[in-house]
């Protein structure tokens, strides 16, 4: 009974959703749905420079577009909105081209005042805290028009990753120009609503309200006029919220669901039970696609007792990541063996940390950790808890509660910690507190999280975030979400000068993987997070009605469909015969 | 026709076995519902005793067997059939099913138990007063459940367990209870103000006897297997509330409760992958739950109440 009043409630749900749909009779093989894991707090607000869901229900996959889409394949940049970007001799000037007869949805032309203007609305507004923003902003000394078509960005310091760093869709987003005869009407950038939105894609905004988002082609796109590509196939797209695994797995099962958010591995063997047309991203197991954010146990080094870096570092030795990997990821992962995400160009990376003997170490050291608490003068009390001057050593882990992989991961850490002789506890928080107020402003002890993601061919991105210059105290935001772990001190100092010395160098440069090493040491030896596993997204994909998902046959690029990389999946997809 | 006893007085026409029923509510306490509830509630209390003493507890925490194990005899959907090391098989984060039941089943009661107890204390306290105190005292408790009870307790519950974070078994408790006291309140001031002008209590009056005195050792008596009918249903709907704050993830952390079995196995689509289980053990269980509560419910309602005794 229970499940059939799911079902009901799932199709209730999506017929609500797809309301309009009918009135407006786009058919259901026209439409794409796609899942999205969050409610969307304000749907009339499409300022993506300030905090909230305002990007990855359609506006930045579908609406705006990128100036480069970074290929996970090849480690190119695809050129989108741009055609080209060149430094000068020691990177710390960029020429951009930006490709002839793009226009904005409302019919004027897409050109470098666009770009200019956006970039100097960001420099002089900090309260647009978006990430991409905020690394502009410190980046991007000057910016100047050229000609129509060419922007000149310079630099405050020589950056050889400028151009992927910004402008390439590496991780979730890049930075998006806004229209210049829109925003340059407004009083304040941080407070406008920009609704509603136009954007150069092929599709506009049709409909919004807090669990969907819909979007309808725009037959009169300029790509397709300039021959850039074929309009895409799906008339309409619809990014809908599921609400949980169970949902989204009835939903995709059923056909009511095109592309689902991740799901576990027994539930994805379960939709294919009943859907064979759901694909993941390998034809077998574990089918899903390496995610590079890497999971880690952020440490907030500024509370006491883990102010401390042997407590820190005993944390460390209880952790048995193969656990973490059988219980909440069930085998479909692997453990980490350092920060970085195990992708052929990091290999380099990866070997040097090991070699140096800095990697984690594969199976736990309880004993370790047990001596070095100890050490700082905890006794074991009678109820199996550490405790100094009459206090139990104990610690709260905050956790996302938007995922079970993340709440079950820490629900096997705080398990392994309480066996070890700490009180642990999972404090779980909404999705929109966890990133609004728990992470950026340091109210943690411990947290899930995996903010050494950014490195997918090159070391320095992940590495930088972890510098002396990102530390602000607890109650601030920190910049970009960096350093949240505010690690500070003689080896967070070692660790920056060294990483800073990377910032300058080419990304082939062969003293790198040395360099990343003798870092690393000071890393471990701080723990400011502590790697935990590799992340892997089972992301089902159903081909009933679409077929040209990414998958690793077809990897035109990855298929994390909440990223603005996204525009290459949906011009891929064909109508299914 | 009428038929002989063993004292030989005359009796109306009655069967054998009408007339050993008769016999049975000689003492009213010996109710076959009555006997019925307390033998299932009484049997959740047992397992969870037993099964402290014969299973291994440990296999509550999470990772400490495989995952997903269906019950012995059956198969899950990979083919995986059940080990006797798990007889009621396992869920998504490698729990045993029995340990969680053995020590989750007695702790959703447990909440309800006392839940209701701080509750009905309260309760019993505030109804008599304002039943037998009457005036200002009266109209304040009056005026205070009359606004209480309009408020709807799942709400405010939720917006407070949600501000604390994990809570205990007992913090729980004491939460619901804050929402439990109205209603015995109103329902006990009703009864003392009509017994309050019956004869023994004027009475005891005239002799002297303290307000305390008369409210609790007099009154209160005759209440008892009408504050046990009460008690019962606060317990029921005690356990009702914290199971549904429990399904919504709002219950203890690592404390097993059934409840929280139930969130869990939703949260991680246990209805599509089958592992009928996972949510099916918690849910039969509650059901024998409120089934013995209410049968306990009925039986003092026929204790109470003679004209509900039928023959």
């Amino acid at each position: 009974m229970t499940l059939t009043r799911r079902t009901l409630l799932a199709s209730t749900m999506l017929l609500t959703a797809m309301g309009p749909a009918f009135a407006q009779d786009v058919a259901r093989e026209d439409t794409v749905i796609f899942d999205l894991d969050r409610t969307i707090k304000d749907p009339e607000n499409f300022n993506w420079f300030t905090a909230g869901t305002k990007r990855e229900h359609g506006a930045h996959q579908a609406m705006w577009e990128p100036l480069f889409i970074l290929n996970y394949t090849t480690g190119e940049l695809d050129p989108w909105l741009a055609t080209a970007i060149t430094p000068n001799d020691d990177f710390s000037e960029w020429t951009m081209t930006l490709r002839e007869g793009v226009e904005w949805s409302d019919g004027e032309a897409f050109n470098a005042d666009d770009v200019v203007f956006t970039v100097n609305m960001v420099k002089g507004n900090e309260e647009l805290s978006a990430r991409e923003a905020a690394v502009v902003r410190t980046q991007v000394a000057s910016v100047e028009k050229i000609d129509d078509l060419t922007v000149k960005f310079t630099l405050s310091e020589p950056n050889p990753r400028f151009p992927t760093e910004n402008f390439g869709v590496r991780i979730f987003g890049s930075f998006l120009p806004m229209p210049e005869h829109v925003w340059s009407e407004v009083d304040n950038p941080a407070t406008f609503a920009f609704y509603p939105p136009i954007g150069t894609g092929p599709y506009t905004y049709a409909s919004g309200a807090t669990n969907r988002m819909i979007w309808d082609r725009n037959d009169d796109w300029w790509g397709a006029k300039t021959g850039f590509r074929d309009l895409p196939e799906p008339q309409r797209l619809i990014w809908l919220e599921t609400g949980g695994e169970e949902s989204r797995a009835q939903l995709m099962a059923t056909n009511q669901l095109d592309a689902a958010q991740n799901v576990s591995i027994g539930t994805f063997e379960a939709i294919r039970f009943q859907n064979p047309n759901v694909i993941g991203w390998f034809a077998d197991y574990p089918y899903a696609w390496p995610d590079p954010c890497a999971r880690q146990l952020e440490i907030n080094t500024t509370v006491a007792p883990w102010d401390s870096a042997e407590m820190r570092q005993a944390v460390a030795a209880i952790i048995n990541r193969n656990q973490i990997v059988n219980v909440a990821a069930e085998g479909a992962t692997t453990a980490s063996r350092t920060m970085f995400t195990e992708y052929g160009a990091m290999q380099p990376y990866i070997d040097a940390v090991i070699e140096a003997g800095h990697g984690v170490p594969a199976q736990p050291d309880v004993e370790a950790a047990k001596a070095l608490i100890e050490g700082q003068g905890y006794t074991m009390g009678s109820d199996g808890f550490y405790e100094k001057d009459g206090e139990e050593l104990s610690v709260d882990i905050h956790v996302n509660s938007a995922s079970t992989e993340y709440t079950r991961t820490i629900d096997v850490i705080v398990e392994q910690l309480t066996r070890a002789g700490i009180k642990a506890k999972a404090v779980p928080v909404e999705n929109g507190v966890f990133w609004g107020e728990v992470l950026p402003f340091g109210s943690y002890e411990m947290s899930y999280s995996w903010l050494a993601c950014g490195s997918v061919n090159e070391p320095w991105t992940s590495m930088s975030r972890y510098t002396t210059a990102s530390v602000v105290p607890v109650g601030e935001r920190s910049p970009g979400f960096n350093n949240t772990a505010r690690w500070d001190g003689p080896e967070a100092e070692a660790y920056t000068a060294i990483v800073d010395r990377m910032g300058d160098m080419a990304g082939d440069d062969p003293a790198l993987p040395g360099m990343v090493a003798e870092a690393y040491g000071h890393l471990a030896e701080g723990v400011p997070f502590i790697p935990l596993v590799q992340s892997a997204k089972l992301l089902p994909m159903n081909t009933t009605y679409w077929t040209g998902w990414p998958t690793a046959e077809n990897a035109y690029n990855h298929p994390a469909f909440w990223w603005g990389h996204t525009h290459q999946i949906i011009h891929n997809l064909e109508k299914a015969e | 026709m009428t038929t002989q006893n063993a004292a030989g007085a005359a009796k109306p026409d009655l069967s054998a076995r009408q007339i050993r029923r008769m016999k049975r509510f000689d003492n009213p306490w010996r109710n076959p519902k009555l006997t019925w509830g307390a033998a299932l509630i009484l049997g959740i209390v047992a397992m969870g005793i037993l099964g402290r003493i014969f299973w291994n507890m440990d296999l509550v925490f999470t990772g400490s067997a495989p995952l997903k194990l269906p019950p012995l005899g059956f198969e899950n959907l990979r083919g995986q059939p059940g080990q006797t090391d798990f007889p009621l098989g396992t869920d998504g984060a490698g729990r045993d099913l029995l340990a969680l039941i053995v020590i989750g089943a007695p702790n959703s009661l447990f909440v309800g138990l006392l839940a209701s107890i701080i509750g009905m204390s309260i309760g019993i306290f505030l109804g008599f007063s304002a039943g037998f105190l009457g005036g200002r005292t009266d109209d304040t408790i009056r005026i205070l459940s009359d606004v209480m009870i309009t408020i709807p307790p799942l709400l405010i519950l939720v917006v407070f367990q949600a501000a604390f974070g994990d809570v205990s078994l007992t913090l729980m408790a004491i939460l619901i209870a804050a929402f439990m006291w109205q209603s015995p309140t109103r329902l006990i001031r009703a009864q003392v103000l009509s017994m309050r002008e019956s004869g023994y209590v004027q009475m005891a009056r005239l002799s002297g006897a303290s307000t305390m005195h008369i409210m609790f050792r007099e009154m209160m008596p005759n209440l008892v297997p009408y504050l046990f009918g009460s008690f019962i249903a606060n317990v029921t709907t005690s356990i009702v509330t914290a199971v549904g704050l429990e399904v919504l993830g709002l219950g203890p952390q690592r404390i097993p409760t059934l409840g929280r079995i139930i969130y869990e196995a939703i949260n991680s689509g246990a209805l599509i992958q089958n592992l009928w289980w996972w949510w099916g053990l918690p849910t039969i269980l509650l059901a024998v739950m409120f089934i013995g509560l209410l049968l306990i419910n009925l039986g003092l309602d026929e204790v109470s109440n003679p004209r509900l005794r039928k023959l």
